[in-house]
């Protein structure tokens, strides 16, 4: 901020040391300095607000805005005031008041170029193109299409006959507009032109964007001598084989070519390349003969026999494997031609694949297997045990053949640390993909079986090879995902922080701790986690604007529309959604009526019942499902639309509940607002949002449990499953819906009075009892031992830790709706008195909903006790709980030490959530006993 | 076999923030190239900028960031992407190409040997550590490309630098 100003105006001189106080971080002499100045002159404004940035910095952000606005609203057009006041809304996040600023600054001084631009940057800020195009040209309201494009378009042409064209960015810009104006002929010939000459920086520029308009234009025959051409150069460009292939096959159908013809072309085409290819002596490329798998699984696309002529495929992909098969990539090239090969050749194309290897004689055990002798032969070995899991040869063993398998991986992998002994901390050791490989199967076992220790023994052998490699994230991945599915999240912790997930994978792979963090109870953790989710998402959105105004100044237009995509990327993306509604939640859950009010909590958060932050019709699945390596034939992709709807669905259902809860907070100030103002009219809004909210709801626990009837279950390594099943099935949903219902039941309440409502007041004392009997049902189903060792073998039950998590927030959620029934209900019964006592009404029963409400309070009372009493003896029992008592099926030493380290980080988990658990529910009792009437 | 192209931002690459690559994106963009496999996963990808003043004859290209996955490996990935990165700064007129590259990383500096690098100079303490680790040196290697053709910009200095000599 000190790098300012070139001539000399008194008041920069008076308004220096603000600035160096502001600068060196020095806020309160700043604040002191900036009121003296003002004393002496009052229409300072630039001190006010460099003041106001003092207050701000402080903390005391509502004074800073106060003030800022007093400024602000006086529409400044110095430069001072204009700069000062940018860095205040930037600071406080509110770049949109920033546009306004400059929005006035312009209509007093129309002819400053610099607060146009100025203006012009803010738009680009908050992301209002529109204006953006307003700010640079004309008032005209047409859209781009019709007016800004055609004009850019005659401008540059202009610039182009008077041969003014000089710099690549311009010629770039140039293809861009007649891209986007659809003039794709005007455009290919720009850039096979003399201009097209200056696109000289990026590699194969020109050429890709030939090819991609040849591609739009349909203009087959020269998209097909294009990519014959680059292929001839570069046989290894693989994007170049799916143009040839494209355009070809567009040729034959468009009759250009004879069909017999035409393939027989791209055959020898691709054979040619194989020939070329055979014949040198070093580094063969991959290209070509992936190139004629791939024209096979085109060919048999279209049902063509001449596929024949190539070969067969899996004496193909054998060939192949000879040639790339010590190429750790050998495994991802022919998994995606794995399909071609008839499942009845599998077995022998795998044998003899085997047959390939070169292993050595050496056999450590009697009657154990021979192992590689060096690492490309481990490289081999490894891919053709990757290819058999691939082809689900594994999948189809019985348990005997499956535990057969792991023997026989496990001690690969431990012969194959040999290799890496000197291998440094952050290097993956030579045999890793084994020991992965046994744990897949290891929870095959534990799915099919449903034999717990085999998810132990996984967990053991994982730990173990975190131990030789310590860097490896899919160990971590794989853990990560077994401790959740046993109902413990402490051991994620450490496991996730040390994967050290960056910025966009909090957006990307963030849902694996997300989805599990909560609902297992460990709440501080799960604070922990939305707070660096979010800190990545709203820093972003800043970024982003940044460099996209870069990306102007250095005249990369081509960057800007990705810049933008990548923004609305990251605006829209499920996750953020959900982040921003769970951690909302989680803060209601944690302290709403404990540290604040509800009310106060909720007005902190900025949360109203009307406002609805999610862009539901545009969100975007960002999640990475393929994070973890999968051998598993072809699963997981299928499951991401029935996941995305599922995770919309409950998105749905958790953020009305917020909304609603807002709209339960307005209630006893409705009460107020009526009484004093007798605003019928604000009541009767609140009353329509919450009735309109609560069916919303309503319709929302019905399609879920549609849904949740026709769930099918994703693989263990497909997307997680949401909480939703989880949710009905132990009444959570159901029970929070009918609390939520008094919502709207108070609010008629509220118009009613308590003389005229008996029908009223019967509806809502039975909800009250039903209340109480779903959350007894809720604890009723949190009975049973977490963890439990029965002959000698250990058997954990996570449900129950969710179910106590579902408890806690339904809990809640009754508890907030009872506290505001006591604030609805208190008021109207004095007036109730009052007006009995001015008739002398000696009918001095209680009226229906007051014992009601009594009954309320009782029954909770009596289930929230029991729960803690129930909680209390689950710590006890864990406590006493000797894990190291346990036998363990015959493992050696080491491994076994493994299994029990595990055994006890889940075991630990456990007695923290139990703890973080009860301390909120103890927390809560305290509220419901002030809670009377 | 691999799809070489631009680097566009739909891509996931998570070694640095967002902002450190679109400002690359921003000022550099042809210097930010990607490989991709068959099967669309990111094999690895290179990136880096031009700099310095043709005046002192110091106008050149530098790598700043090249990494390849480890299942795409000894496929001579990292090899291709050098030489586009040289290729590049050929056509811009850069005098030599250079790089920073822990003098620890022993695989790293002997591949870069083989493309062609020498070591230029050592910079000392260049990569701070953080857990009580001492910091590192790195080694400034350099190429000479065709405009230099005494190649004089890659006699080896014959004292290390400190960071805040480099410009």
């Amino acid at each position: 901020m000190a790098a300012r100003g070139h001539v000399q105006d008194p008041n920069d001189r008076r308004l220096r040391p603000i600035y160096d106080y502001l600068d060196n971080g020095n806020n309160k002499m700043a604040i002191q300095q900036a009121d003296k100045l003002l004393k002496k002159h009052k229409d300072l404004h630039c001190a006010k607000v460099l003041k106001a940035i003092g207050l701000q910095r402080t903390g005391k952000q509502d004074e800073a805005f106060t003030l800022a606005q007093e400024v602000a609203t006086l529409e400044p057009t110095d430069d001072n005031s204009l700069q000062a006041l940018t860095i205040l809304y930037r600071e406080m996040h509110r770049p949109e008041l920033v546009t306004k600023l400059y929005e006035a600054a312009v209509k007093k001084v129309p002819l400053s170029e610099e607060y146009h631009s100025h203006l012009f940057m803010a738009y680009a800020r908050v992301g209002e193109y529109k204006k953006m195009q307003q700010a640079i040209s004309a008032q005209d309201e047409k859209l781009a299409q019709t007016m800004f494009l055609p004009l850019a378009e005659r401008m540059v042409e202009k610039m182009v006959k008077e041969e003014k064209i000089e710099a690549e960015a311009e010629v770039q810009l140039y293809f861009m507009i007649l891209e986007r104006l659809g003039k794709c002929e005007e455009a290919l010939e720009v850039i096979r032109g003399p201009l097209g000459e200056k696109l000289t920086s990026e590699l194969q520029s020109r050429e890709s964007k030939c090819m991609m308009l040849y591609q739009r234009l349909q203009r087959w025959p020269e998209g097909n001598a294009l990519a014959s051409k680059l292929l001839l150069k570069n046989p290894d460009d693989w994007q170049f084989y799916s143009c040839y292939f494209d355009s070809l096959f567009h040729l034959i159908d468009q009759s250009w070519t004879e069909e017999g013809e035409g393939f027989h072309l791209a055959m020898t085409f691709v054979e040619d390349r194989i020939k070329a290819e055979d014949q040198k002596e070093t580094r063969q490329l991959r290209g070509p003969y992936l190139g004629r798998l791939e024209l096979i699984h085109r060919l048999r696309e279209r049902g063509c026999p001449e596929e024949a002529q190539l070969g067969e495929p899996w004496d193909l992909m054998t060939q192949y494997f000879s040639q790339f098969g010590d190429k750790p990539c050998c495994i991802t090239d022919l998994k995606l031609y794995l399909h071609l090969m008839p499942p009845e050749q599998h077995l022998k194309f795998i044998r003899g694949l085997g047959e390939a290897v070169p292993l050595g004689g050496e056999s450590e055990e009697e009657g154990g297997s021979v192992f590689p002798e060096d690492t490309k032969a481990l490289q081999r070995h490894l891919c053709v045990c990757q290819l058999s899991r691939a082809l689900g040869l594994h999948h189809a063993l019985s348990p005997e053949g499956k535990l057969r398998v792991i023997r026989d991986l496990k001690a690969h992998y431990h012969h194959g640390l040999k290799f890496g002994a000197t291998a440094l901390k952050t290097e993956l050791q030579f045999s890793d993909m084994y020991c992965l490989m046994a744990a897949h199967v290891y929870v095959d076992l534990w799915k099919e079986t449903g034999e717990e220790s085999m998810a132990w023994q996984g967990i053991g052998l994982l730990q173990e090879g975190l131990s030789h490699s310590p860097s490896n994230a899919q160990f971590k991945l794989l853990l990560l995902l077994l401790y959740c599915h046993l109902g413990a999240f402490e051991p994620v912790v450490d496991l996730y922080s040390s994967l050290d997930a960056k910025h966009v994978q909090h957006d990307t792979i963030g849902y694996l701790l997300t989805r599990y963090a909560e609902p297992l109870g460990q709440f501080a953790a799960a604070s922990q986690s939305c707070n660096f989710t979010l800190r990545f998402f709203h820093s972003n959105q800043k970024d982003t604007s940044e460099y996209i105004i870069q990306a102007y100044k250095y005249g990369a237009f081509e960057k800007i529309p990705e810049f933008i995509a990548l923004r609305s990327r990251l605006n829209q993306s499920l996750h953020f959604a959900q982040v921003r509604t769970e951690r909302m939640l989680l803060d209601l859950f944690l302290e709403a009526d404990i540290v604040l009010s509800l009310e106060e909590s909720v007005k902190s958060m900025s949360l109203t019942p009307e406002e609805d932050d999610i862009p539901w019709d545009t969100l975007r699945d960002n999640r990475d499902l393929t994070v973890l390596t999968s051998w598993d034939p072809r699963d997981r992709w299928e499951h991401r639309r029935a996941s995305m709807e599922e995770e919309c669905l409950w998105l749905r259902m958790r953020s009305l509940t917020l909304r609603l809860l807002a709209a339960l907070t307005a209630l006893g100030r409705a009460h107020q607002q009526q009484n004093s103002l007798g605003s019928e009219n604000g009541v009767g809004d609140k009353a329509s949002v919450a009735a309109r909210l609560f069916s919303q709801l309503e319709q929302a626990l019905q399609s879920a449990a549609c849904l949740s009837e026709k769930r099918s279950q994703y693989p263990f390594l497909g997307p997680p499953s949401t909480r939703l099943a989880a949710a009905l099935a132990c009444g959570s949903c159901q029970c929070q819906t009918s609390a939520l219902q008094l919502t709207v039941h108070l609010q008629e309440l509220e118009t009613m009075g308590l003389d005229e409502s008996t029908e009223l007041q019967t509806r809502i004392c039975n909800t009250f009892k039903s209340l109480v009997i779903q959350l007894q049902e809720m604890s009723n189903k949190c009975n049973g031992d977490l963890l439990e060792m029965k002959d000698s073998r250990l058997k954990t039950q996570p449900s129950l830790l969710e179910n106590l998590v579902f408890f806690l927030e339904t809990m809640s959620v009754v508890l907030w709706v009872a506290s505001q029934c006591a604030k609805v209900i208190r008021p109207l019964k004095a007036s109730l008195q009052k007006k009995k006592k001015k008739k002398k009404d000696t009918n001095t029963a209680t009226p229906a909903v007051v014992c009601g409400f009594q009954v309320l309070t009782g029954g909770l009372q009596e289930v929230l006790s029991q729960v803690l009493e129930h909680i209390k003896t689950q710590e006890l029992g864990l406590t006493a709980l000797k894990l190291a008592s346990l036998t363990l099926e015959p493992h050696t030493q080491e491994e076994e030490s493994f299994i029990r380290a595990g055994m006890d980080k889940v075991h630990s988990s456990y007695l923290r959530s139990l703890q973080e658990l009860g301390d909120l529910l103890k927390r809560r009792a305290e509220t419901l006993k002030t809670l009377k009437i | 076999m691999t799809t070489l192209r631009a680097f566009t931002c739909s891509l996931t690459v998570p070694q640095y923030g967002i902002p450190f690559y679109l400002q690359y994106l921003a000022h550099w963009p042809e210097y930010f190239i990607v490989a991709e496999a068959p099967g669309g996963e990111l094999m690895g990808y290179i990136m880096g900028k031009a700099e310095g003043s043709v005046a002192r004859e110091d106008w050149h290209g530098h790598v700043t960031a090249l990494s390849v996955a480890p299942e795409f490996r000894r496929l001579g990935l990292a090899a291709k992407l050098m030489d586009m990165l040289e290729e590049i700064s050929e056509r811009k007129g850069g005098f030599f190409v250079d790089l920073f590259v822990r003098v620890s990383n022993q695989v790293a500096v002997s591949m870069y040997k083989q493309l062609g690098y020498s070591v230029y100079r050592t910079v000392i303490e260049y990569y701070s550590a953080s857990n009580g680790d001492p910091d590192e040196d790195a080694y400034d290697m350099r190429k000479a490309l065709s405009r230099d053709t005494e190649k004089r910009s890659i006699i080896p200095l014959p004292h290390p630098v400190r960071p805040e000599d480099i410009e």
